[in-house]
């Protein structure tokens, strides 16, 4: 089901894509990180990262003058591509390649867009947003920033940072005025993770892996001109750059969707269950139907997203129809991969760390599926972004 | 894939067919049909004959306007969002595609032009009493005589049967299957209508006891099993693109409802119980709308996918529908249970249209065959 029209320059560029991964992308990358430490798997990645920047891969959703420069259908056929060959989702460099990026570009110094060329390189970047009181309630924060001199001493504490232990910078939110709403006392700044007073410690998370790390900030100094924008800015600066989140990168999640769900029903078709198949049992094709329905139907509204952002720039509140739609339709398909294939999906054959969504080792994808359900804004809050900016209804009254 | 020019079209078309049926089909309207022995508006029928919407995808040359499925489209949904009592189904869309794809050129040209202008009706009778659509459910036997075939059984489900001139009837024959005219009023031919719960709709049972139709009734352009199984996925799309409508406008007032409706000194829809339903809602509703609308497009563009994307829109869309008129009708609270209020009626042609032409296990049981025989075949190629 094609989401955008193939012209010829778009079916050429596909063969581009094709040819090029055919001739670079690692042979059976997958099986031999199988049971490998994070170290390893994060140096495999950042290769990889250089491989596609050298192939001019990398960063089709940035601005030309940095690299990039393809518009929205062109960058719907290289995810494509990158899905169909099951290349390495780019999870450790996700924040530098689209937060981060967004936000140097947008409002960064030139001397602080030096790191846009970092990043093609593999410079990871972290994001110190969510703290242990501050997760839904984002704007409740604590951390402080105060002025001294030319420059901030924070202090405080950040939680959630995906590969925080693995980055050189985090983009990180700091209260630096306590006496105005909350939404307005927050600052933007840019963290160097090599100054004095900063302690990361990995959490492991229901997988097992350890993808996401704590931060203590004690008296950690950050020179004024790391902070972007104005003092007070920063709650709106962090909230356009999350919205600038590269619209494209549902094409790759619903592309591997669907490659997900040819395998679970190749898979129904071998599994014996009974005196047949899987595939014989009305009630695993009444399952993966479903959520092939879903999958194609996730697409269809994705398309709608892309073709309205090509034509008004502007993705709006829609976004968190797709996130609400992509992390539930994850959750019910991996939980058909583990239903179809039976006991044999509780053996622990030590998936690449970090690797894919939809690794094929259906129950620790499960399991991973909540960090779609609960990151990034839980569904909880999508459902209140749907009601309030989408249909309108009121919010509710604030506890006074 | 559609043009622009296409996009501007159907936009001015749902501009025109929301105006008109949002006078000409208001609830007050649609109640007045509800118990009418006629069961649709004549008057509203004319001025869409007018319009050209019962000729839509009929050819230019066979007296249509030369559009496609994607137009058909556009009216369905305004129709669900209605909920307008009308033949349009059973006859603009089902009995004209019958006659497109199996009619010869005699047939054709007897019916098209009056169907596309509403100077006639028709039908077809697809199932029997079971309302199952395999073969094996036929209950209408055809026995070749000389000149043509003898008809005998039942066809039962059959939309606007009581109104039609025209019947196009599936039979089994020791032949195979076949699909033929007939005249609902002709000898041993009898029309028995059966009320639904859902009365925006008009059921019938039709009766043939011997009833003899000529070798020229017989629509042979293409394989009957071919006509009947294109039938049943445009009448599965059509019902899909029912629902999307449906849903949308259902989910329209339900929102506006609890915007105002306050309890504990504020507007329900501001409580997340109510609140995140609503989203949920909208969620399906444009589920279902990009489905359906999707699968309308691939029946003009891509007659070898329509199967799968008719599954999947009978899949999705079906149970959209059922879903957000329930979630309505209890976000809307006991108001929502009354006759008065419209939920019931929402929720009512959604169950119906859950079942008319085959339900979503089956659409889903088709779709998990289809992928699971495409994944196989890619592994092994």
């Amino acid at each position: 089901m094609a989401l955008i029209e193939e012209t010829p320059e778009l079916a050429r560029l596909r063969a581009d894509v094709r040819g090029w991964l055919d001739r670079n992308l690692p042979r059976g990358w997958e099986e031999r990180l199988r049971g490998a430490a994070s170290d390893e798997f994060v140096a495999f990645h950042k290769d990889w990262v250089c491989t596609l920047d050298d192939g001019g891969w990398l960063v089709p959703h940035w601005p030309a003058e940095h690299g990039g420069g393809y518009s929205v259908a062109e960058q719907v056929v290289i995810q494509e591509e990158m899905a169909r060959a099951r290349a390495p989702e780019l999870r450790v460099h996700m924040i530098s390649l689209n937060h981060a990026a967004a936000t140097l570009v947008e409002h960064g110094n030139p001397e602080q867009q030096q790191h846009l060329t970092a990043i093609r390189r593999g410079e990871i970047w972290c994001q110190g947003f969510s703290e242990p009181n501050a997760g839904s309630d984002l704007a409740g924060l604590q951390t402080r920033a105060v002025r001294d001199g030319d420059d901030y001493i924070v202090n405080g504490q950040k939680i959630w940072s995906s590969m925080a232990n693995h980055a050189t910078f985090a983009l990180l939110l700091a209260r630096t005025d306590p006496d105005v709403p909350k939404r307005k006392g927050i600052s933007y700044f840019m963290l160097d993770l090599d100054t004095p007073g900063i302690d990361i410690r990995p959490i492991y998370q229901a997988t097992g892996d350890p993808e996401f790390c704590e931060m203590f900030l004690t008296d950690v100094r950050i020179p004024a001109e790391n902070r972007f924008g104005e003092e007070g800015e920063g709650w709106r600066i962090a909230q356009t750059t999350l919205a600038n989140e590269r619209a494209s990168s549902i094409i790759d999640l619903h592309e591997r969707l669907r490659e997900a769900v040819d395998r679970i029903a190749g898979e129904a078709a071998i599994t014996p269950r009974g005196s047949g198949t899987a595939a014989d049992d009305a009630d695993v094709r009444q399952a993966l139907a479903r959520a092939a329905a879903d999958v194609d139907v996730l697409g269809l509204l994705a398309g709608r997203v892309l073709r309205r952002l090509a034509r008004s720039g502007d993705i709006g509140p829609e976004a968190s129809i797709i996130k609400l739609f992509y992390s539930e339709t994850l959750q019910r398909l991996t939980d058909v991969g583990v239903e179809v294939r039976g006991l044999p999906a509780q053996l622990d054959q030590g998936r690449p760390f970090a690797g894919s969504w939809t690794s094929g080792d259906w129950l620790l994808d499960h399991i991973g599926s909540w960090t779609w359900t609960i990151a990034g804004g839980t569904n909880e809050i999508q459902r209140n972004v749907i009601g309030e900016r989408v249909l309108g209804l009121p919010r509710e009254p604030a506890l006074s | 894939m559609t043009t622009a020019d296409q996009l501007d079209a159907r936009d001015g078309l749902r501009d025109a067919a929301r105006s008109l049926l949002g006078r000409e089909s208001s609830s007050e309207r649609v109640r007045a049909l509800l118990d009418d022995p006629v069961g649709f508006d004549p008057k509203l029928w004319e001025q869409m004959a007018d319009l050209g919407w019962l000729g839509l995808m009929v050819p230019e040359t066979d007296g249509g306007e030369g559009a496609g499925f994607g137009e058909v489209a556009v009216v369905l949904q305004e129709l669900g969002r209605q909920l307008t009592p009308s033949p349009f189904l059973a006859s603009a869309v089902l009995a004209t595609s019958a006659l497109i794809l199996g009619g010869d050129e005699a047939q054709r040209r007897e019916w098209l032009p009056a169907l596309a202008a509403g100077d006639r009706i028709a039908t077809v009778g697809l199932t029997g009493r079971s309302g199952r659509y395999t073969a094996d459910f036929v209950e209408v036997t055809a026995t070749q005589t000389d000149d043509g075939w003898t008809l005998d059984g039942v066809t039962a489900f059959v939309p606007d049967a009581g109104v039609a001139d025209l019947l196009v009837v599936r039979a089994r024959s020791r032949q195979g299957e076949l699909a033929v005219l007939v005249d609902p009023e002709g000898p041993n031919v009898r029309v028995e209508p059966t009320p639904t719960v859902d009365h925006t709709r008009r059921l019938a049972t039709v009766h043939f006891d011997g009833v003899c139709v000529p070798g020229t009734a017989e629509l042979g352009a293409i394989g009957a099993a071919s006509i009947v199984r294109a039938l049943l996925d445009r009448a599965t799309i059509a019902l899909a693109l029912d629902a999307a409508g449906g849903a949308a406008r259902i989910l329209e007032f339900t929102v506006e409802y609890v915007k105002q409706r306050e309890q504990f000194g504020r507007p329900v829809g501001s409580f997340q119980a109510v609140k995140h339903k609503c989203a949920d809602m909208l969620v399906w509703s444009q589920g279902a709308t990009a489905a359906a609308e999707h699968a309308a497009d691939i029946v003009d563009s891509d007659p070898a996918a329509v199967e799968e994307v008719a599954a999947l829109a009978g899949s999705y869309a079906l149970d959209a529908f059922a879903r957000v008129a329930g979630d309505a009708m209890q976000a809307h609270g006991g108001i929502g249970f009354t006759w008065e209020h419209d939920c019931h009626l929402f929720f009512k042609r959604a169950k119906l249209d859950q079942q008319l032409y085959g339900d979503p296990a089956t659409h889903r049981d088709r779709l998990a065959r289809m992928r699971i025989a495409g994944a196989i075949g890619t592994d092994s190629s």
